[in-house]
């Protein structure tokens, strides 16, 4: 691999949401993540991550004809398979929560433009792992999706996909959940970014069967440090962006009570989801991108 | 209730602005987008509600503060049934005060304040009470009341103007306004009692109908005066009247100006009468203004500056149409009119004259109607329509023609008379502008004349003595012709070596270029004619330099008083003009009527028609004035709004932590 003729900083400065803000283009902002995440990745061992040879194994029918290697076949006249470190062949579908509460935060970005970075982050790295990727933006019902594929161009319909989510209305998993489990049914890894604003138990009604199907779901929950600790001096009407609905609200319960309920919050939602197999992984709009992706790479070693 | 200024009202659309900003204050104020209220909890102690009222509060009091601004505008008013006045024992107390030129005399004024007061104070407790001021003409001020306090603030709103008072016309017009108040009428004159305001016959000055007069005499002490009696401008230079009365001892100095430049200043050294004799200046072209002023410390500074106005216009040319120039007709013709300065005469050929120098000019006369062909018939015809005017006479040439040119009149016959039966002038019209200021008629002879056949629509202005027309006055479109039916040399009459032909030239002149004449220095309190020959008016500036006529009265107004001293610009479709308006100098002439006059004119008083106050009732309208409640109001919601609006004020960014 050629390494990237740039400094260590400068490419971790790559991650900050603040700096990935100012960048418009979403496939940009995925080339940056994954380029600087990579940085860090080739001095680790332990990932393995990168497009080094592997192992042949002979070629099966349904494999793809491309990664037929030519010269092998020319000096045996049998076909083989070349196979690289970290390429599994899986599916990765993302599920991106596209609700009104998911329109909160900032600056620099709100909770849904961070999980657009995000989300394309994950789509441009299982894209270069020749992972198929497919994605699904919903609210209350499903507003777009893309089908899991590795076809040529694919990615940047993904992109194109995620990049047109605006905050809207409110949440509701059960549709999503229920048009995903009819439209794919192979197995694959399943990433949920959500704010998860819902009844623990309503969610994990959604998740089970996916579970069930052989799925691997990742839930990951994106929140604003301002939600984690809010700070108000005085007493405040609170709007919830989803209904609507107006609550005045007294500083001290923001600062002493709230943070604990929501953390209670987070707290269930990940023993729920560790109940049924799946993983949780808590981001702030604050933090760097590669903590998320390094989630999504451990998870998907211990897949392997 | 009403309004008096009703229009403001429409000031109120600017109640849409705090309404609007609290709007958009009440949607951002305190409220905060959160994720979700899934986890919230609702506080015991609810703080925006209380809040929001405060906020409705301060809306409120915007929204007084701006209605009240808006009705302390329209002046509202409250009104009352009318009050019946009914005439009481006391009767009417009529507090006269004199605001002639004169009044303005140092302390004098004031002092005339103090005497109204004084009266005001002293009328018995049920008398009615009236205020008047009187300068030119009487001004009521105030409405009849039995309020000394209302009656005290009528006073002070008097001052004293530039104008003449004529005691005569005062006690005139005191008789009527009289017949109308409650009697016994009592008169207080306070007044400065001028033996110049004294008319010539002392029974004017003795008012009917009122039952007493009480002469307040204020500015008793020995008077100190200059004055300015004339100022006279001739080629040999500019002489200047001036007159100084009282103390011998204390002078001042003169200044005169010329269109606001300083050109000759010198002391006065004694008082009395004195001639000032000044070079006159190169006057500029057009008009100037010319100020003559004395500076000194006197009791009256309203005759210490005389105005004039020198118009060194130049000539305006007159086109004369003749079929010989050298001809008698033109030399009388020039002669006459350059005698004027104002016009000169451009003699043209009739045959080689070009139609098109006619739009240039106002007027023209032609020497001889038979000199005009069919070509200048056309132009003259056209010249005519658009407005020009024409002098034409009648000589050999029109006798040999069928028809007289543009007018149409056709001779009768060409009569010429034995030398011992000339006609004479038989009958003039006087009232026309043309003849009103000549004089002399009767002398002319007429020994030849073009007898014509009127025409509908003729104004014969001066017929012979066998009644046939000698001037007509007829209207060609929008201008006119004068036709004198008589040829201008000495065999057919002698009105041209006669003088009366010199003044009728120049009223004909005047008539025809359609300047009127207006006289260029005036009285103050004067009244200026604005008529013009078409009838429209025009815009006057006073020395203030503020239009005196509103908009509709510049096209009906005919004339206007000059109320003030000093030059006014009068502006008519003839360009402007500037006239000088002076104080009177009767005006300046402070000694005062004698008391045997004084005592006679008290004792005359209420002898004869004095009526009776049995029966008398008077409606006086009740209306009381509520833009003064409004101010308070308004103060007490601007104090109120600014404690409400600090209240409330918090920085959004403190809010927050």
């Amino acid at each position: 691999m050629t390494p990237i003729p740039a400094s260590r900083s400068t490419a971790r400065d790559l991650l900050r949401p603040e700096v990935l803000a100012s960048l418009k283009n979403l496939d940009l902002v995925a080339r940056s993540v994954v380029e600087g995440l990579m940085i860090g990745l080739h001095r680790s061992p332990t990932f393995g991550f990168s497009q080094e040879f592997a192992e042949y194994r002979m070629y099966n029918e349904g494999d793809d004809p491309r990664f037929i290697d030519w010269n092998v076949y020319a000096r045996t006249d049998r076909t083989y398979i070349k196979r690289f470190l970290g390429d599994t062949n899986s599916h990765l579908m993302i599920l991106l929560d596209a609700s009104a509460s998911m329109g909160f935060g900032g600056p620099p970005v709100t909770k849904l433009r961070y999980a657009q970075f995000l989300a394309a982050s994950l789509a441009f790295l299982a894209a270069r792992q020749h992972d198929a990727v497919g994605c699904m933006v919903f609210d209350e019902e499903v507003r777009d999706y893309r089908e899991p594929s590795t076809r040529s161009g694919r990615l940047q319909g993904v992109l194109h996909c995620l990049d047109s989510a605006t905050a809207a209305t409110g949440t509701k998993f059960d549709r999503p959940f229920d048009k995903f489990r009819e439209q794919v049914t192979r197995r694959g890894l399943v990433a949920v970014i959500s704010d998860f604003y819902c009844d623990t138990e309503d969610l994990l009604e959604g998740v089970r069967p996916l579970a069930w199907q052989g799925q691997d779901v990742v839930l990951f929950q994106v929140l604003d440090p301002r939600e984690l600790d809010p700070e108000f001096r005085q007493n405040v009407l609170l709007e919830d962006l989803e209904t609507g609905e107006a609550i005045e609200v007294d500083p001290r319960f923001m600062k002493e009570d709230y943070p604990q309920r929501i953390r209670g919050h987070v707290d269930s939602l990940r023993t729920a989801a560790a109940g049924i197999g799946a993983d949780h992984v808590l981001v702030q709009t604050g933090d760097s991108l590669d903590r998320a992706l390094r989630e999504y790479l451990m998870f998907r070693q211990r897949r392997k | 209730m009403g309004l008096l200024a009703p229009l403001f009202l429409a000031g109120l659309v600017a109640v849409a602005l705090p309404l609007w900003l609290h709007r958009l204050e009440t949607q951002s104020s305190n409220r905060e987008p959160f994720s979700s209220a899934m986890l919230l909890e609702t506080a015991d102690r609810q703080v925006h509600v209380r809040k929001k009222l405060k906020y409705l509060l301060l809306l409120s009091a915007r929204i007084a503060l701006l209605v009240m601004v808006v009705l302390a505008f329209a002046q509202p008013f409250l009104s009352r049934p009318p009050a019946m006045i009914s005439a009481t024992d006391a009767g009417t107390r009529v507090v006269l005060v004199d605001t002639s030129a004169s009044m303005g005399a140092a302390g004098v004024f004031e002092q005339a304040i103090a005497e109204a007061e004084r009266a005001i104070d002293e009328a018995p407790a049920d008398a009615l009470l009236q205020i008047i001021g009187a300068g030119r003409s009487l001004g009521i001020v105030g409405s009849l009341t039995n309020d000394k306090a209302a009656a005290r603030a009528s006073v002070r709103t008097l001052a004293p103007g530039e104008l003449r008072g004529d005691y005569g016309e005062i006690m005139s017009a005191v008789e009527r306004v009289a017949a109308g108040l409650p009697p016994p009428v009592s008169l207080h004159f306070v007044s400065d009692f001028q033996a110049s305001a004294m008319p010539a016959r002392f029974p004017d000055v003795i008012p009917a109908g009122v039952a007493g007069l009480t002469p307040r005499v204020v500015g008793t002490g020995e008077p100190f005066n200059w004055s300015v009696d004339y100022l006279r401008v001739s080629a040999d230079g500019i002489d200047v009247g001036v007159s100084g009365i009282g103390d011998r001892e204390r002078v001042g100095d003169v200044e005169l100006v010329v269109d606001g430049v300083v050109i000759h200043a010198q002391g006065l050294s004694h008082s009395g009468h004195q001639n000032l004799r000044f070079d006159a200046p190169e006057w500029a072209a057009g008009e100037s203004r010319v100020e003559f002023r004395i500076n000194a410390d006197d009791d009256l500074g309203a005759d210490n500056a005389w105005y004039h106005v020198v118009d060194n216009a130049p000539p305006e040319p007159v086109p004369l149409i003749t079929g010989d120039p050298a001809g008698l007709p033109v030399t009388y013709l020039s002669a006459a009119l350059d005698s004027t300065g104002r016009y000169r005469v451009e003699t043209r050929v009739a045959g080689e004259f070009d139609p098109r120098i006619l739009s240039r000019h106002r007027w023209a006369v032609i020497d001889d109607a038979g000199y005009v062909d069919r070509q200048l018939e056309t132009a003259l015809t056209e010249f005519t329509g658009n407005g020009g005017n024409l002098l034409v006479f009648a000589g050999e040439r029109a006798a040999a023609r069928e028809s007289l040119p543009v007018s149409g009149h056709r001779p009768t016959a060409a009569s010429l008379r034995p030398a011992d039966r000339f006609l004479a002038i038989g009958r003039i019209d006087t009232r026309h502008p043309v003849l009103a200021g000549t004089d002399g008629w009767q002398g002319v002879a007429v020994v030849r004349n073009l007898p014509i056949a009127e025409l509908p629509g003729d104004e014969v202005l001066i017929r012979l003595s066998n009644n046939e027309p000698f001037l007509i006055e007829r209207r060609l479109g929008g201008g006119r012709m004068l036709l004198v039916t008589g040829a201008l040399d000495n065999r057919w009459n002698d009105l041209p070596v006669r003088p009366v032909f010199v003044s009728f030239m120049v009223e004909a002149a005047r008539y025809l270029s359609g300047v009127g004449a207006i006289e260029r220095t005036h009285t103050a309190g004067a009244s200026l004619p604005l008529a013009l020959a078409d009838g429209s008016s025009g815009q006057v500036v006073d020395p203030d330099g503020n239009t005196v006529l509103s908009l509709a009265d510049t096209t009906r107004e005919q004339q206007v008083r000059l109320e003030k001293t000093g030059f006014y610009e009068v502006h008519t479709t003839e360009g402007r003009t500037l006239i000088a308006a002076n104080v009177d100098s009767r005006e300046s002439d402070l000694a005062k009527i004698t008391q045997q006059v004084l005592d006679d004119w008290q004792a005359s008083t209420g002898v004869q028609g004095v009526a009776t106050g049995a029966g008398f009732t008077a409606e006086v309208p009740q209306t009381v004035p509520l833009w003064q409640w409004a101010l308070m109001v308004l103060a007490l919601v601007v104090i109120g709004e600014s404690i409400l609006g600090n209240m409330s004020f918090t920085p959004r960014d403190t809010e927050r932590a």
